[in-house]
């Protein structure tokens, strides 16, 4: 049976294997139009609704361009934060087995955002901003990590839904195809490592805590994925794209039982190993 | 863009709804609603999100001064007072 080191190992070594230079790797065009699909339509935040459904063909693509630039911000964001806490944990006591891994993760998270900031600057001049703060409070012991590794896996694994999608969705442009399929690539591996992670992390600390601290990392978890979601649906995006009334397209669109499918969809893996390993005690409203 | 009055009262209302405990006549302008957690981490993205619309400006929190979201009238000086003043 395979230890929860020899893991670790065999993802060093495909990491290792899959090693990439990521200002040689891709070929960006000059620019991306609003005549080219960026986001698959299926995946654009407000697909089904009866305001997308209003749009042009023409409208829905200028839409998804922007929807690609909001997902991508939001990959950077997440990635920031991401490298901020795995940067921290680099040889701290007890990482001895992780350590080499995070090593190859910063490495992977820093290309993945190059890629996405390369096409935000390149094509729109811009990222959107974070809306995401953490106060600073006291935690249980093991408390702290397991919900940094519990929001980075919600994070990781509804993004790489859409990666794993739009990586083999032809009717996009070439270069936001290419950028999906890239981070796709390295993710499978780091949602493979969180997996283990967190499910080890939580064995190992979630008895220690008391019935208060257990419910409240519940709680926080249901919550963190419902914000997650909430960062898709960005009026920003949908004012730059040309849409009337963003805030009111927003809370609609978040109210819309055709998107509480799809986010529910989407969500399926992620909620199911939460659940499966009784992080989660129950869904999370979507 | 609203006046002083109807945007500290439109936050008001927003946070005793978004708590769900606190009515909005018990919270002061000086409330400290991170402090005493009337507001969670969490939460503040919707607040980000409510400020965005009151003042039709993206907030980019990476800017921002400590403090900023500390009660009413924090929250009115750093997202609103400038705009406000300028429009009266």
């Amino acid at each position: 049976m395979n230890t929860f080191a020899d893991t670790v190992a065999k993802l060093c070594s495909v990491s290792i294997r899959d090693y990439i230079n990521p200002y040689s790797y891709l070929n960006w065009p000059e620019t991306v139009g609003f005549d080219e699909w960026c986001t698959s339509p299926e995946l654009i935040s407000l697909y089904g609704t009866p305001v997308y459904d209003s749009l042009s063909t023409a409208e829905q693509k200028r839409l998804s361009f922007y929807e690609a630039i909001n997902f991508f911000s939001l990959n950077i964001h997440g990635e920031k934060s991401l490298i901020e806490g795995l940067a921290q944990r680099l040889y701290r006591k007890g990482n001895d087995v992780v350590s080499p891994y995070i090593h190859h993760f910063l490495d992977e998270e820093n290309k993945h955002m190059i890629y996405f900031g390369g096409f935000c600057v390149r094509y729109a001049g811009k990222v959107y901003p974070d809306r995401k703060m953490v106060f600073a409070r006291e935690y249980a012991p093991g408390e702290e990590d397991f919900l940094f590794f519990a929001k980075v896996l919600v994070f990781e694994e509804i993004v790489d839904v859409y990666n794993k999608r739009m990586a083999k969705d032809e009717r996009i442009a070439g270069i936001a195809r290419q950028i999906n399929f890239l981070h796709h690539r390295d993710e499978s591996r780091h949602l493979a490592f969180g997996r283990l992670l967190l499910k080890d992390l939580f064995d190992r600390y979630s008895p220690t805590w008391s019935a208060e601290t257990r419910e409240g990392v519940r709680e926080y978890l249901k919550n963190y994925i419902t914000t997650t979601w909430k960062e898709y649906y960005n009026p920003a995006a949908y004012k730059d794209a040309g849409l009337k009334d963003p805030f009111d397209i927003q809370e609609e669109a978040l109210r819309s039982e055709t998107t509480r499918a799809r986010r529910r969809e989407i969500s399926t893996g992620c909620i199911r190993f939460l659940m499966e390993t009784g992080i989660l005690a129950e869904q999370p409203q979507l | 863009m609203k006046t002083e009055i109807e945007i500290r009262q439109s936050l008001r209302e927003w946070i005793a709804k978004t708590n769900g405990k606190i009515r909005a006549e018990d919270l002061n302008d000086d409330t400290p609603i991170i402090e005493r957690r009337i507001i969670s981490s969490l939460q503040l993205t919707d607040l980000i999100l409510m400020l965005e619309r009151l003042s039709d400006n993206l907030i980019d929190v990476e800017m921002l001064k400590p403090g900023a979201f500390r009660d009413i009238n924090a929250i009115y000086r750093n997202f609103f007072e400038t705009a406000n003043a300028q429009s009266s």
